[in-house]
Order: structure tokens, then C-alpha cells, then sequence
């Protein structure tokens, strides 16, 4: 059951940025899709005096591709994404992501910045975005920043957000022709299932030698992290069967996986194994 | 004629459109909110509750604990929980009502002006609790270091036993080339019914207590109210509204019963308001029944031309903190553990177990499909041993017509299980392509490796009793009133009180009482469970509704047109069904005819398993059933579907935590059930209709038996894809790999 709370619902970016300054009490809490936080509310995990609704601020939806990059507004819904052509291009891992993203009605709702902000090592965009390079625009009174998605989280369920700053971009450079991107997620049923393990890779190839490899791991750490000494095995390199296992094996030790209700720790550090190593396999085959 | 035709549900278009009216969604003029409380301790004695400070929670009405009952015992087949644990007052009941033995036991009902103002109510409630020592599971409780029921005199937490004493089993290992001994360990289910419990109740303009619920059988319901508040049971009404869906979950009391305390406890304070109480889904999951898990020790011998000459068990069932209906789900796990098959030696020992967590009962199959895992996945252990078919293997031992089962007697007449797994064998015939030749591409999303991706394919059959067995006074009644203005009945209401609890009961009454009358269905009108206006119809399980009301419906229909002939106007006729009785088996060695007519299910599954990521996916599957003639095919088609998708989700997703007595995923996004996704693209569905010969136009039943030999198939699905077996389940991709890395595939 929903406790009471204020319910705001300011029309211009100015307006949200004020209410959420805003000192008095508990600070007031940015609601977009609402798929997470609502749910914690009425769970009493999370109990804001009051809520400030964005979706009255239609320039915050939308998915923006120029020459070099890519932006999403924070309020671009999972389905936005999988509904964008331009994304296919240029993101197509995020697709994917989009497309083992809860049920339907969670996918119409869910944002991409609430799903950066609820901060849940199971996110399954954070992966694909992190593996992008991906960059977080963070907005208050008092100006802007830009932290690389990678140095955003710093711990279980802590980010390096203020409370007065809403994220309101999230950004990354277009991908060259002879790269690819990838995720796949284990789960244990087919569609609105949290994700047991996730991985996504990026990889970019010239000349028969991995310039850029990216892995980035979903659920299998108190946060979602990129597994940098399994990609700087590769990096440089021509990759080889025994080399692919080997910084698969290394992605393992990476990750720090816990026992829960989905899957033992074994399990998932057996998933990051196989899903590392044949994302790079994939990756690997089709730039050369 | 109305037998056979594909009626549409009465009650289709309101589900659609939400206007069926659910427990929850009944309009009522002023409601007073209920908040039930759970004790949240799995095993303690209560020291103390004081209510003062919740009785002054703004809005709070009163509140009901263990002192305003009058009777405060409840139990289906044996009284042995309190219907409130607290410290004041067990009224006459000989079940002690200060301990807690389930972390959902109730402990007060808070009556308040609002959900907020009860909520708040509960949790100002102050109780002291003095721990006790918590039984998690089978192994704990055997050793009976703490009894979970101690004043019922008996030195262990097993309370109920079953044997079977059969042949000589010297004889049987002497003539046995091959033995097959395992021991298997079956999950929990959760029903993971659309729609959590909900309840209205009110004192109605006769006096009555009167509750709103979903439930499975209102006469069982009434009583069970009537004895806990000690007041005749025509001083009780139930009446059921739309429900949504039950599976067995609904046949224990949840709000029954402190709802109807609610109802009197407002009344007595001159209030004459209606009360109202929806649980969530978390309040669901904790606070009803599961299907039991259970442990299964086993060694079967078989010659070797695949003839089973022993069966040796021992079942342990946990039956968690109550009996509920352990005692009859454990006597038909026991008479099923050698399946359809005949066995000349046979020693099997059943016991259901007291533990302090969720009790076990009624479930979809009723103690059938333990033991249908326990049962095929010997059969197919023996064909694999033995190098044989396992539709030979199978052909070899079935029973037929006279044969005695392993309880002595023969089954029921109209045995077909033969027909059923021939059928089965032929639809599977073209099974032989490959999955790459039909261009079957499993785990789309993600290349495998070459090796990963195995296919294989399993086989189970089984049957399931229809109707209250093991010598139960099973009955059913109907009413049937003609009417028209002329020499000829143009139009008829039938009066019963069966539930429909999303099987589409009420449609299937309508159909077989126009058939019976002649009329067209739309001429037939319903007045239906209210123990107000219907006779006792038995339970909506067992999958005995059909079977049992058309035997009712249409002997009421004769009655009715008889008066008709006589002149009455209204012409009614009012039928008592009685059938053929059962027997209980004989305590010492088993022997008895237990059932009254039986259902024959086999399935066949395709899989592909990936070994490296131990994920499954069926690629196709065929369910044969035997279900008699099928009053409404359309309705069959989709319970069998349904069934053959729960079988599933029991097989491969759905796996309860239950952890220190305390369930640790009571949300479905913890708790999986099947999702569209997850539903086989190639599902078959096949009903051979062949007439039960007891049964009202040949009808036999169709609700619980394809949850039957779905997790058999499976397991041996796998095997055949890894040459592993697993003797547990769900399949989970954890748990898969886990035997597969044991076997020595990484």
C-alpha cells in the first residue's frame, strides 16, 4: 500500500530542477516510468515526502542521432528504443537489451535514466550502454556535468548522483563500420524475468586486430561493471579460440556473483563464462 | 443437441471487458475494510497481545482475535489448527491456540474505516512471542526433536501412514534381472491463481452470516464456518461470485472463516455495515496451501524382458503445520507410485510429515503427480537399463480390464490407458527428423557453440481417480424448474451449487441440463452457488464436477419433466446422486478398491537443452487424453492446454524458496510461472473421447490429468539429450548444470 506523498507536476526542466533543490524535509524524488519506484514504495522500501512526475516535459523523450553520436532523453521509453530504426544502427545491442526488458507494460513505461537511477546491478540497459561508452548528463540549479556511465555507480544501490541533479542525457559516440555490439542475458523464463547474468560486448576490429573491446557484466557484482583486464587481454591482439576463453575465464574473475533466488554464485560465474565467450566468438566472426 | 458443442462461456465477454464482478469487486454501500494478521513466526508461543493501542488507531473499529472464537479449531478432514493462535481462549477446541506453527497462522482480523486506518491498526498490534524451535523440512522433523502437533500424544511428527503389503518381495528381487533404485525429491507449487483472496461478508436480511468468496465447494465452506462459530450451518450462507481460478488452493479456509467472525463481531456492535478484506499477492503466496513436496525413496526390479516383478518405497510427504488434506493427498500419492502397471510385489510404506512450514494440500493431481515423477521416471529408467522402447516397455506391464493393481483389486471398468499410449506413439511416430531438418533454431538470440545444443525426447503416461475416493460418501445435487405458458417447458433454470471456478462449470450445467430437457442452452437459466438456493454439490476438484452434476442434472431433468407431465407449475425436480461407493484400503496391507472411475493421460515431449547455459526449451509436445465424452470441446481444449502449461511451470520455472520455515519469493517476479514465451509453439492436444462406461453421457474428467506425467517426460527428455538423469526438480538452469557439471559436462 502506497503511503501518502506530494505529488508535483512541473512542465519545463527548470521547474524539476528547483522542486528537487528544493531543501525542505526529504529531498522530492524524480518519477518517470515509475516501474521501479513506485513498486518500492508501496513496498515501504522508499517512502519520499514528495514525487516530482516528468512526464509533462516531452523534450526529455526522444532519441536523438547526429553525425557522431547518439543521445537519448532520460524519459525514452524501453519500447522507444525498440521501436527506433536509428537505434538498430548505432546501439543495436540496447535493441536487444530493450527486447529482454521485463513484460510489455513494463517496457511501455520504463525509462532509460530510471533504469540507471534505481541503480540495480540486474539493470539490463546499463550493460549494453556501458559496453557503448556511454556518458550520463547530470543537471541541477547549479549547472551541469557529464560522468562516463562506467564511473557512475560506486556501490550497491550508490551512485555518484546528488539528489539535486537529474540525469538528463544519456550520450555515446557513433559506432564505426567494422564494429560490433552485442548482449545477451540469461533468465529463467523467456520475457519479464530479471536478468540471472547479462553481458554485453563491443568490439572493433581493423586489419585482423581487435582495436576496442568493451565487456560489461549484469547482475554479477554489486553493480554492473566492465571486466577491464579480460578487455585489455584482447585488445591489440588477434583472437584466437584459446585467447576468447581465456579473457572469458578472466571476466569471471572479475565479477564478485552472490547466491540469491535466481541462480547460485557458480552458476553465474559459469553464465559469464559462456556468455562472454561466445559474444566475443560472435563478435570476433563476424569483423573478419 | 448441447453435448459436444463449442458454447461459448456465459461468463466470457464480463472477463474480458472487467465486469465480472470478483470478491474483491463487489460494489457495497459503506464497507468496513479488513486487515488480516499473520503471526510471521514459524514456530513460537504467543505470551501476549495487547490491542490497545491498535484499538486506538483512528478509524479502527474493533478487532478480532482468538478470544471471539467460539470453536477455535479448523480443519477439512481433522480439527488441528486454530482458526486464531492467541492467548485467550481455545473455546472447546482440544487444539491449543497459543502456538504458532506457520509463519501466516492468523492472529487477529483489524476492522477499520479504511484499509490505511486497518493497516495501521495491524501493526500497532503489540504481541510477545516465545520462540520455539523452528522444523524446516522432512530430515528435522524425523528425528523428532521437536513435535510440531505435541498434544496429540504421538512421540513424532508423522501423523498419518499408509501401507501396502503385497506378494513376496524375496520372491520379487529373485526373479528381478535389474534393479533401478533412486531417490527423488519433488518441489512445492504454488497455485498462482489470477486472482488472490478476496472476501465480503454481512449479516444478510435472514439472519444468516453471510460471506462473499471465491471457493471450491460453499456446503464445505459453510460448515467449516458453522463449526468455528458454533452456531447451526443454516445460520450461514456462502456465495460464490466470479472466481479466479482455484486449482485446489481454494478448497482449505483462508478468509472463510475470520470473515465471517468480522461479519458477527460488527453486528454485535450494532454496526450494520458489510466488511470487506483483499489480500496481495505477497498475503496470497504466504497465506494459502502449497502442493507438497516430498521425498521419495525407491527400487524397482524388472526382468529382462521389461516386466516389473517389484516395487519397493518408502514416501515421505511434508505436509507442513496442518493436515489440511494431506491425509487423502497422501493416500492417492501411495496408491499411484507404481502407476498403471502391474506389480506382483509390492512394499511400499506412505507417511505425511508435520513441519513447521507452509502446510501442503490440495494441488491439481492430488498427490498423482509426486508420485507419476516417482513412477515413469522408473519405467524409463528400466526401458534405458534393459535397451527397450519405452512404449514397449510400458505396453509390457499395463494393466487392463480386471488386473488387479497393486491395492489388489482391479481399476475401475473402462480402462483405456492402452488406446491412450498408442495414440500418443503414433503422434510422435514423425518425431524421428531431426530438429535441424525442421528448421528448429532454439536459443535464437545467442549462437551457441557447436556441442552446446543437444536434442532428446521422454515419454509419461499416468491416471488420475475421478471424484472423492478411498471410500468417501461422495454426492451431488441439482434442481431443475421448467417453465412456459403452454403444454410444452420452453425454458428451465437450473439450480446448483457447483463452483465455477474458471473451468466453465456453469456453461457445461447449462449444456447438459439443455440436453437432457431438449431445449436450446440459451433457454436455460442459472441460479448457481449460493447455499441459499442449491443443494450440495460436492467440491469443484478431483476432477469430479463434470462427472458428478451430470449424473445430478440429469436425473433432476427426468424429475422435472415428470412433474411437468403431472401438471406442477412451477414443475421442479430435485436429485440426490449417490455413486457407486469406494473403499478404503486396508491399513496393513493396502488391499482395497479405492476409486470410483478413473481419466488416462500420456505425453510426449521434444527438447533442446543447451548444456553450457542449462537452459530448455520444448520444441514440441503432444498431450493424449481420455477425458470421455467432452461436453464442451472448446472448454476441454483450453484446460487441457492449461494444465499441460501448469505442468510445465511445475516442471521447469516454478521453484518456492522456503527457507527457516519462512517462504523467501512470495511475488511472482520471484515466483515463475510460465509466461506466453514460454509456451511450446508445437503444443498438441488430442482427446480420445472413448465413453466411461459409469459416466453421465460417457463423460469421464479432464481437469487434473495432464499435470500428471509432464515432469517424467521431461527428465527423461534430457536424458535422452545427455544421458543424465535427475532425480529432482524444477529443471532451473542452475539446477541443471549442477547435475550436468557432476556428470562431467562443462
Amino acid at each position: 500500500m502506497l503511503s501518502g506523498f506530494e505529488l508535483d507536476l512541473p512542465d519545463t526542466l527548470v521547474g524539476v530542477l528547483d522542486l528537487i533543490a528544493d531543501g525542505r524535509g526529504t529531498p522530492a524524488v524524480p518519477l518517470a516510468g515509475g516501474t521501479s519506484l513506485i513498486v518500492d514504495m508501496r513496498a515501504r522500501r522508499t517512502m519520499p515526502n514528495a514525487v516530482v512526475w516528468l512526464g509533462k516535459i516531452p523534450e526529455l523523450r526522444g532519441i536523438q542521432v547526429t553525425q557522431d553520436h547518439v543521445r537519448l532523453g532520460p524519459c525514452t521509453t524501453v519500447s522507444d528504443i525498440l521501436n527506433s530504426d536509428e537505434l538498430a544502427g548505432s546501439g543495436v545491442s540496447l535493441v536487444r537489451a530493450a527486447e529482454a526488458f521485463g513484460g510489455q507494460m513494463v517496457r511501455n513505461a520504463a525509462t532509460v535514466a530510471g533504469n540507471i537511477a534505481c541503480n540495480s546491478p540486474a539493470s539490463d540497459l546499463v550493460p549494453p550502454l556501458m559496453a557503448l561508452d556511454a556518458e550520463v548528463i547530470l543537471e541541477s540549479r547549479s549547472g551541469s556535468r557529464t560522468v562516463a556511465l562506467d564511473r557512475y555507480f560506486t556501490g550497491y544501490k550508490e551512485d555518484v548522483r546528488r539528489t539535486d541533479e537529474l540525469i538528463t542525457g544519456i550520450s555515446w559516440k557513433r559506432q564505426e563500420e567494422s564494429s560490433v555490439d552485442l548482449f545477451h542475458k540469461l533468465a529463467r523464463r523467456k520475457g519479464d524475468a530479471i536478468t540471472v547474468v547479462g553481458v554485453a560486448v563491443n568490439m572493433a576490429v581493423s586489419d585482423g586486430t581487435c582495436m576496442r573491446a568493451r565487456i560489461a557484466l549484469g547482475a554479477v557484482a554489486p553493480t554492473v561493471l566492465r571486466a577491464k583486464r579480460a578487455e585489455s587481454m584482447l585488445e591489440g591482439e588477434t583472437l584466437t579460440p584459446g585467447l576468447i576463453e581465456a579473457a572469458a575465464r578472466q571476466a569471471t574473475e572479475e565479477a564478485s556473483p552472490i547466491d540469491d533466488v535466481r541462480a547460485s554464485a557458480t552458476y553465474r560465474r559459469h553464465g559469464i563464462q559462456v556468455l562472454t565467450a561466445r559474444l566475443l566468438t560472435q563478435a570476433w566472426g563476424r569483423l573478419t | 443437441m448441447s453435448i459436444g458443442a463449442r458454447t461459448k462461456r456465459f461468463d466470457g465477454p464480463s472477463k474480458v471487458d472487467g465486469t465480472a464482478l470478483y470478491p474483491g469487486d463487489i460494489p457495497l454501500d459503506n464497507p468496513l475494510h479488513a486487515k488480516v494478521v499473520f503471526s510471521n513466526r514459524p514456530h513460537a508461543r504467543m505470551v501476549s497481545m495487547d490491542t490497545s493501542s491498535a484499538s486506538a488507531v483512528p478509524g479502527v473499529v474493533t478487532i478480532v482475535t482468538a478470544a471471539d472464537v467460539p470453536m477455535n479449531e479448523y480443519g477439512l478432514t481433522m480439527f488441528d489448527q486454530p482458526v486464531l493462535v492467541g492467548v485467550d481462549g481455545t473455546g472447546r477446541s482440544a487444539v491449543p491456540s497459543d502456538i504458532s506453527r506457520w509463519e501466516a497462522d492468523q492472529i487477529a482480523v483489524v476492522i477499520a474505516e479504511s484499509i490505511e486506518a486497518a493497516v495501521a491498526g495491524a501493526e500497532a498490534l503489540v504481541v510477545a512471542w516465545e520462540d520455539l524451535p523452528i522444523v524446516p523440512d522432512i530430515d528435522a522433523a524425523l528425528t523428532g526433536d521437536t513435535l510440531v502437533h505435541g498434544y496429540n500424544g504421538k512421540p513424532t511428527n508423522v501423523f498419518y501412514d499408509y501401507k501396502i503389503r503385497r506378494g513376496n518381495m524375496a520372491e520379487g528381487w529373485a526373479a528381478a534381472d535389474v534393479v533401478v533404485e533412486a531417490t527423488y525429491e519433488m518441489p512445492h507449487q504454488e497455485h498462482a491463481y489470477l486472482q488472490p483472496e478476496a472476501a465480503v461478508s454481512y449479516i444478510d436480511d435472514e439472519g444468516r452470516v453471510t460471506v462473499k468468496i471465491a471457493g471450491q465447494w460453499i456446503h464445505e465452506d459453510r460448515e467449516q464456518i458453522a463449526h468455528a462459530l458454533d452456531i447451526p450451518d443454516d445460520e450461514v450462507r456462502v456465495i460464490y461470485p466470479a472466481i479466479g481460478g482455484a486449482f485446489g488452493g481454494r478448497e482449505d479456509m483462508t478468509l472463510q472463516i475470520v470473515m465471517a467472525l468480522a461479519a458477527r463481531k460488527v453486528h454485535a456492535l450494532g454496526i450494520d455495515r458489510p466488511v470487506r478484506s483483499v489480500w496481495n499477492r505477497e498475503e496470497s503466496i504466504l497465506g494459502h496451501h502449497k502442493r507438497h513436496r516430498a521425498r521419495v525413496v525407491t527400487k524397482w526390479g524388472a526382468t529382462f524382458d521389461g516386466k516389473i516383478v517389484a516395487v519397493d518405497a518408502d514416501v515421505y510427504m511434508d505436509a507442513g503445520a496442518y493436515n489440511y488434506t494431506s491425509n487423502k493427498v497422501l493416500g492417492n500419492f501411495h496408491v499411484a507410485i507404481a502407476g498403471p502397471y502391474a506389480v506382483p510385489h509390492v512394499r511400499i510404506d506412505s507417511m505425511a510429515i508435520y513441519t513447521t512450514t507452509v502446510p501442503g494440500g490440495a494441488f491439481r493431481g492430488f498427490g498423482a503427480p509426486q508420485a507419476g515423477f516417482v513412477c515413469e521416471s522408473q519405467i524409463n529408467k528400466i526401458a534405458d537399463a534393459l535397451g527397450l522402447d519405452p512404449y514397449e516397455v510400458r505396453r509390457r506391464n499395463l494393466l487392463g480390464e480386471g488386473d488387479p493393481t497393486i491395492t489388489a483389486r482391479p481399476l475401475p471398468i473402462g480402462i483405456t490407458m492402452e488406446q491412450v499410449l498408442e495414440e500418443c506413439a503414433t503422434r510422435t511416430d514423425t518425431w524421428r527428423e531431426s530438429a535441424a531438418e525442421r528448421d528448429v533454431r532454439p536459443f535464437a538470440s545467442l549462437p551457441p557453440s557447436d556441442s552446446a545444443v543437444r536434442t532428446g525426447t521422454g515419454i509419461g503416461i499416468g491416471f488420475k481417480n475421478v471424484g472423492f475416493s478411498f471410500g468417501f460418501p461422495e454426492r451431488c445435487e441439482a434442481t431443475i424448474e421448467l417453465g412456459g405458458d403452454s403444454d410444452e417447458y420452453d425454458s428451465a433454470t437450473v439450480f446448483h451449487a457447483g463452483a465455477d471456478v474458471g473451468q466453465g462449470a456453469h456453461t457445461v450445467f447449462a449444456q447438459m441440463a439443455a440436453d437432457a430437457l431438449g431445449l436450446p442452452v440459451e433457454a436455460v437459466g442459472r441460479e448457481m452457488s449460493d447455499t441459499a438456493t442449491s443443494g450440495d454439490s460436492g467440491s469443484a476438484s478431483a476432477s469430479r464436477l463434470t462427472w458428478m452434476a451430470g449424473h445430478a442434472i440429469g436425473e433432476a431433468a427426468a424429475v422435472a419433466q415428470k412433474a411437468w407431465g403431472d401438471g406442477d407449475r412451477p414443475a421442479r425436480g430435485h436429485y440426490r446422486y449417490e455413486p457407486p461407493s469406494s473403499e478404503m484400503i486396508d491399513p496393513d496391507t493396502g488391499e482395497g478398491a479405492p476409486f470410483i472411475t478413473c481419466g488416462y493421460v500420456a505425453e510426449a515431449v521434444q527438447l533442446a537443452i543447451d548444456v553450457e547455459t542449462g537452459h530448455i526449451e520444448i520444441l514440441r509436445m503432444v498431450c493424449v487424453t481420455d477425458a470421455g465424452r467432452v461436453v464442451n470441446p472448446l472448454l476441454a481444449e483450453g484446460q487441457i492446454e492449461g494444465a499441460v502449461i501448469q505442468a510445465l511451470g511445475y516442471t521447469l520455472t516454478e521453484r518456492l524458496v522456503v527457507h527457516d520455515g519462512r517462504i523467501t519469493n512470495p511475488r511472482l517476479s520471484g515466483y515463475l510461472i510460465p509466461g506466453v514465451a514460454d509456451i511450446p509453439r508445437d503444443l498438441e492436444v488430442v482427446n480420445l473421447e472413448l465413453p466411461d462406461p459409469q459416466g453421465p453421457w460417457g463423460i469421464r474428467g479432464i481437469a487434473e490429468m495432464p499435470m500428471i506425467p509432464c515432469a517424467p517426460a521431461v527428465i527423461a527428455a534430457v536424458h535422452d539429450a545427455t544421458g543424465v538423469w535427475i532425480d529432482e526438480f524444477p529443471l532451473t538452469p542452475d539446477l541443471v548444470r549442477k547435475h550436468l557439471r557432476a556428470a562431467g559436462i562443462t
